[in-house]
């Protein structure tokens, strides 16, 4: 009886340390970046993205000065020029760091159910949808900055390799600047699309599995496939989408700038509606 | 409190609970008591608006969950063990599900206490044991100090102190004026922590009474009566103990005397009786021979039912 009775004072709330509790989106939202910096795993993924960046940036950096001292300027003059080829080095990395981010951005969800996590979540956040939306805004803001970031960092890194070849790298060059800032937008989708494919999937290996097919298999497949239809088809994948609107160029091959922006925005916005309207419907 | 009202779930053809309707009050332990697969979990998940019922209503504190301002201040429950990241800290676990609502590391360093987790807040939940991890999901069903409290198995994977522990946190919460819903597959577990059962076979309630109604109704022994001059009768039975129950215009439902005793009280009075059954199944015996299609490994040769609690 004496045990019962301390444990009535204990679990009462005298000191109304629970009084004012009440959910909201804000706090949602810090709920879920405690979760987001609580895990080792998070960071170390997020310096695996800053790492491959700049290592790969140093490594076209220095693949480009060591080609330029064996075959000599006036092969690249007769390609284009030297003029601002050393401006979009920092991107080299960005088809990995993308799978990287995306790989992060399955797991922020998929490893909810994958942990059985998801049950005291949704517990907590029963109508479901600030956890959702908490989740992709965490997803998007960290996906972005760590592009960002990476590829600042990387720049600032193979500036000494590019000035030992003779090369000038001009961070206020169009070049640069649409490679960082549409670059990054670019990881952000992709990190949307890996999160939309984790909380449809459910599962983490599934969802980067598919995301990593969805950006590396299939651009390669419809390259290989014969056929206008498929040639026409691979215009509107994410990565040529992408791809198009950092280089800036337009072609008859090509789409207009502007569907391009559309087909980019849609394949970040479409998935993730998709997956909310699942999750909002579907027992966790 | 909870009430569900014709609750039913469907998984594909199986229909996991069947319409089922009952209230659990608040300021007692209320047992949900069935085999494996009955549907508790089930129907504490739809509580918890994790399941989307097929049809029928679940409402805590008069609302759909999802429909509080304050989810954790009205139900915190106990799904599973482990309902959380291995790679996560206990305590960044339960701060985390803190954070959704504004509640203070005070707080959560009040419920790591009370569920006497100090110790191990500090460590990844990867290594802790059953035990530990039950522990952990109280201190998280505990969190934002809720009315109503849904537990799911709370003691399965706990030692004999966990155990006690349990059973007297549920006493002290309903004490308080609480409502708590504890799940358990076994009646002996039931008996010693509830004050009203409700009892639940492949989806559908068999039983929804107190406690002590249950266990007198297992350890009497009932028998059915017919007769034309059933008040003639009630009154040559009547005595301390004897309980008689109209059934209809003529039959009653008695408890306490044996068949014989009833047959020759009904011959002193010259009453006719024209049907005399005893009533040999209790709730127990109910409750088992339901178990017995369900639970997933039979004990050879004997018919015993491995899940058979005994009854202390």
């Amino acid at each position: 009886m004496t045990m019962a009775t301390q444990q009535i004072a204990a679990t009462r709330n005298d000191a109304g340390r629970t009084d004012g509790a009440h959910l909201g989106f804000g706090r949602v939202l810090r709920s879920e970046t405690i979760k987001f910096t609580s895990l080792l795993s998070t960071l170390i993924l997020v310096l695996a993205t800053m790492a491959v960046l700049v290592g790969f940036g140093a490594l076209g950096a220095w693949g480009i000065g060591t080609s330029l001292e064996a075959v000599g300027p006036e092969v690249f003059e007769a390609e284009g020029g030297l003029d601002g080829i050393a401006n979009t080095l920092a991107g080299t990395g960005i088809t990995f760091a993308q799978l990287i981010i995306g790989s992060l951005a399955v797991l922020v969800i998929s490893s909810e159910f994958a942990t059985g996590s998801a049950r005291a979540t949704f517990s907590a956040v029963p109508k479901r949808y600030p956890v959702f939306l908490a989740k992709a805004l965490l997803v998007a803001v960290v996906s972005f900055v760590a592009a960002a970031a990476s590829m600042l960092l990387a720049a600032v890194a193979i500036n000494p390799i590019v000035e030992h070849y003779g090369l000038v790298q001009d961070m206020g060059s169009e070049d640069f600047q649409r490679m960082l800032w549409i670059g990054s937008l670019y990881v952000t989708a992709v990190a949307l699309i890996g999160f939309s494919l984790g909380a449809l999937l459910r599962n983490s290996a599934g969802g980067i599995v598919s995301l990593a097919g969805l950006f590396f298999v299939l651009p390669i497949a419809f390259q290989l496939i014969p056929g206008d239809f498929i040639a026409d088809l691979r215009r509107f994948l994410p990565s040529e989408a992408a791809n198009q609107l950092i280089s800036g160029t337009t072609g008859p091959e090509m789409l207009e700038l502007w569907q391009s922006w559309l087909v980019f925005g849609a394949w970040a916005a479409i998935p993730l509606a998709v997956a909310g309207f699942v999750l909002q419907r579907r027992d966790i | 409190m909870i009430q569900a009202h014709s609750l039913a779930k469907s998984y594909g053809p199986k229909r996991a609970v069947d319409g089922v309707t009952f209230t659990v009050q608040p300021g007692k332990v209320t047992g949900f008591l069935g085999p494996n697969g009955a549907g508790k979990s089930t129907t504490m998940r739809m509580a918890m608006g994790l399941d989307r019922p097929t049809s029928g209503t679940v409402t805590v504190n008069g609302k759909a969950l999802a429909e509080h301002r304050a989810p954790l201040r009205e139900v915190g429950a106990l799904l599973e063990a482990k309902s959380v990241h291995k790679s996560r800290t206990a305590r960044a676990h339960l701060s985390a599900l803190a954070a959704t609502h504004g509640i203070g590391r005070a707080r959560v360093d009040e419920v790591i206490g009370i569920t006497g987790l100090g110790a191990v807040a500090g460590k990844k939940v990867g290594g802790f044991s059953l035990g530990m991890g039950q522990r952990l999901g109280i201190a998280a069903a505990l969190l934002g100090d809720p009315q109503t409290l849904i537990l799911d198995e709370p003691v399965n994977g706990l030692d004999p102190e966990g155990v006690l522990w349990v059973r007297n946190l549920a006493r002290s919460l309903a004490a308080e004026g609480r409502t708590v819903f504890l799940s358990s597959h076994l009646m002996s577990e039931m008996a010693q922590t509830a004050d009203h059962l409700i009892v639940i076979g492949r989806g559908s309630i068999l039983a929804d009474a107190p406690i002590g109604e249950i266990l007198a109704a297992r350890n009497r022994t009932r028998t059915l009566v017919r007769t034309e001059q059933p008040a003639d009768l009630a009154n040559a039975l009547a005595a301390p103990g004897v309980g008689v129950t109209a059934l209809d215009a003529e039959t009653l439902e008695v408890l306490g005397v044996d068949a014989k005793t009833i047959a020759r009280r009904a011959l002193d009075h010259r009453i006719l009786i024209h049907e005399l059954t005893p009533l040999q199944v209790s709730l127990e015996e109910a409750y088992l021979e339901l178990t017995k299609d369900d639970v997933e490994y039979h004990s050879a040769g004997t018919g015993a039912v491995p899940v058979a609690g005994k009854q202390a």
